[in-house]
């Protein structure tokens, strides 16, 4: 039974009068992956690094399987974790560093050597077993790292930045492959980041993290779609913000005047606020040449100029500015036969989305 | 490094200097070396003709060789004892958080620069005043205290340049802190230590000052040894003496050089 529930519970950290972590509370079910996400600085890692028990926390506790962590070694925790730095032993052979924890419980030679061989496999390096760390590429460090992490058959697998050191490309595709082994093992994994992406690409539940506090917590798609707060919605993905003010109700949704040229009607919302936060996310804008669309002053619809038009591969970034100044971020999907940008800098367009993409942030 | 570098009439400026300051350093030692082969009853420079005779008599004689072996013997017992006291203190100055690290720190390598006539002296008063009067245990108790420095200095230096997350990883995989450190963190420092040790042993065995007040007329070291005969005789059997050291020294160094590579440790 490989899979431990993992809970932590009022998880408070301070270093001289500096409050790292804030009092965090949180569930991870068994075979979940779940990462940690936020600014450095913002106890991530500092969280994480308690689970494994190598900070001891101010206050708090963190509990496997509903048995008490707090005063548990870590060298009896039973933990895997994976390094940014890869941190593999760099006087031993890759199969010596994997062994190492195998030979920390005592496990016989025949033994080991027999699951070092497995776990040589299962990170696809069994030809690299007599290599020094320092003969290996990053990417084949990272695999022995992990292969050294699996091989003790941990209760929780823990991940500090395990990709950061690596280039994008093969980022991604270890990305992939390191949550297609987690599955298969159904092995309850925490992982730190700072990278929006990784934590939407791997993650069954993304924490987002905020000066040591939890921000929110929940799937990719709540996350993104359903940012609670101005920080969230501004760290995951891009955000238009607009602030503006309650002009009229219509049942449970109400139109929210932004600025003279631009108002906002909005689904739901509400009934004790009056100011608002809208955020609407890039992609749900559709820009259109004057002309093209209806032509009266309506809601989710404004007249701007193209003031940056960046062509990125399968997307376009244009950067609007309304007359009143406030801008506006769209991104386009490409066409594969497109040619290019559709829109030039200095353009006059029409800015309109539908008002399902209008999402009210409550805490500003 | 690139050849581009090292070419032209900057190399040639670089090199001049490097042979300058090698000569600079080294021709004492050479002279000594010339001298001690001197065909003659004095020490003169140059040395007039060429014989052994010198190496012969210091090898015959009593009161060097029982002074070279007590002296090596100091040597290796200051080397052990400054590395049991020094590797354990460098660990708590770099991987430690305590209140008072820094006057700590600083306490343990005082004697670097403290003159060390003071140290002897001071040492002198209080192993008095505590009654041990074994002149071989008083000097093995000074030099552990001179060398330690050295050794806490260079195995500081090694262990700032050992990744943290390594012992982080070992004790996540099922190592005890001490198991740790005998598994990961001392094969990283290796260098650094061995480094620290043969300055341990040099420093005790060329230690005048410090010896000076702590042997007496039964247990005398070789400087002392040295001095003595500097200040009765002084024939070509003190540049003998001194070649025998010199060598001592050398194929120290180059044994260290061979097994960990001195040139990284001092790198570090």
């Amino acid at each position: 039974m490989r899979s431990s529930e993992v809970r932590l519970e009022r998880l408070s950290k301070e270093y001289n009068r500096t409050v790292a972590v804030d009092d965090v509370s949180l569930t991870i079910e068994p075979g979940h992956m779940v990462a940690l996400l936020g600014p450095s600085g913002c106890g991530k890692t500092t969280c994480l690094r308690m689970i494994a028990g190598l900070i001891r926390p101010t206050s708090g506790d963190v509990f496997v399987n509903d048995n008490r962590m707090t005063g548990v070694p870590v060298h009896r925790r039973n933990v895997g974790m994976l390094f940014q730095n890869y941190a593999l032993f760099p006087h031993l052979t890759v199969e010596e560093n994997i062994a190492f924890g195998l030979e920390m419980r005592g496990i016989s030679k025949a033994d080991a050597a027999r699951k070092v061989g497995e776990a040589l496999n299962l990170v696809q390096l069994s030809s690299f077993g007599k290599r020094y760390p320092a003969q290996l590429s990053g990417g084949q460090q990272q695999r022995v790292a992990l292969g050294r992490a699996l091989v003790i058959e941990p209760a929780m697998l823990l991940l500090d930045e395990p990709l950061g050191a690596l280039d994008k490309g093969l980022r991604e595709s270890m990305q992939v492959e390191l949550r297609a082994l987690q599955r298969r093992l159904g092995l309850t994994t925490v992982m730190v980041t700072h990278d929006q992406d990784e934590a939407l690409t791997m993650a069954d539940k993304i924490v987002v993290m905020r000066d040591g506090r939890l921000e929110q917590v929940g799937s990719a798609t709540e996350i993104y779609q359903r940012p609670t707060s101005k920080f969230v919605a501004q760290f995951i993905g891009a955000s238009n913000l607009f602030e503006g003010s309650i002009e009229q109700r219509n049942g449970n949704g109400a139109v929210v005047r932004v600025s003279p040229e631009l108002s906002l009607q909005v689904d739901q919302i509400p009934q004790s606020v009056s100011d608002v936060m809208v955020s609407i996310r890039p992609e749900a804008i559709l820009v259109e040449r004057i002309g093209q669309g209806p032509t009266e002053q309506r809601a989710n619809s404004v007249m701007a100029r193209v003031d940056q038009a960046i062509y990125r591969g399968f997307v376009s970034h244009y950067y609007l500015k309304t007359p009143s100044g406030g801008q506006i971020i769209v991104f386009e999907q490409n066409q594969s036969q497109q040619a290019g940008l559709r829109y030039a800098v200095g353009e006059e367009v029409v800015a309109r989305w539908e008002s399902p993409s209008n999402h009210v942030i409550v805490r500003h | 490094m690139t050849d581009e570098r090292f070419s032209g009439f900057g190399a040639f400026i670089l090199y001049t200097i490097t042979a300058g300051m090698m000569l600079f350093i080294l021709a004492p030692l050479l002279l000594v070396m010339a001298v001690s082969v001197s065909d003659s009853y004095f020490v003169t420079f140059p040395p007039q003709g060429f014989t052994l005779k010198w190496y012969a008599k210091v090898l015959q004689d009593r009161d060097f060789l029982e002074a070279m072996r007590l002296s090596i013997l100091l040597a290796l017992g200051t080397t052990v004892g400054s590395l049991l006291f020094g590797v354990p203190a460098a660990f708590a100055l770099v991987r430690g958080n305590f209140f008072g690290l820094a006057a700590i720190k600083g306490f343990l390598l005082s004697p670097l620069i403290f003159p060390a006539l003071v140290t002897g002296l001071a040492l002198l008063q209080v192993l008095t005043k505590l009654g041990s009067q074994d002149a071989r245990l008083n000097l093995l108790i000074g030099h552990v205290v001179v060398t330690s420095p050295y050794v806490i200095r260079t195995v500081v230096t090694s262990l700032q340049l050992v990744d943290e997350n390594l012992e982080d990883a070992a004790r996540t995989l099922g190592a005890n802190r001490l198991t740790t450190f005998w598994r990961v963190t001392l094969p990283q420092i290796a260098s650094g230590v061995a480094a620290g040790g043969l300055f341990a042993f040099m420093v005790s065995f060329d230690n005048y000052p410090v010896t000076m007040w702590l042997a007496n007329s039964e247990y005398s070291p070789v400087p002392l040894v040295l001095m003595r005969q500097l200040v009765n005789v002084f024939d070509p059997s003190v540049p003998a003496m001194s070649t025998i050291i010199i060598l001592m020294a050398m194929v120290g160094v180059l044994l260290l050089e061979k097994l960990v590579g001195l040139r990284r440790a001092l790198a570090a």
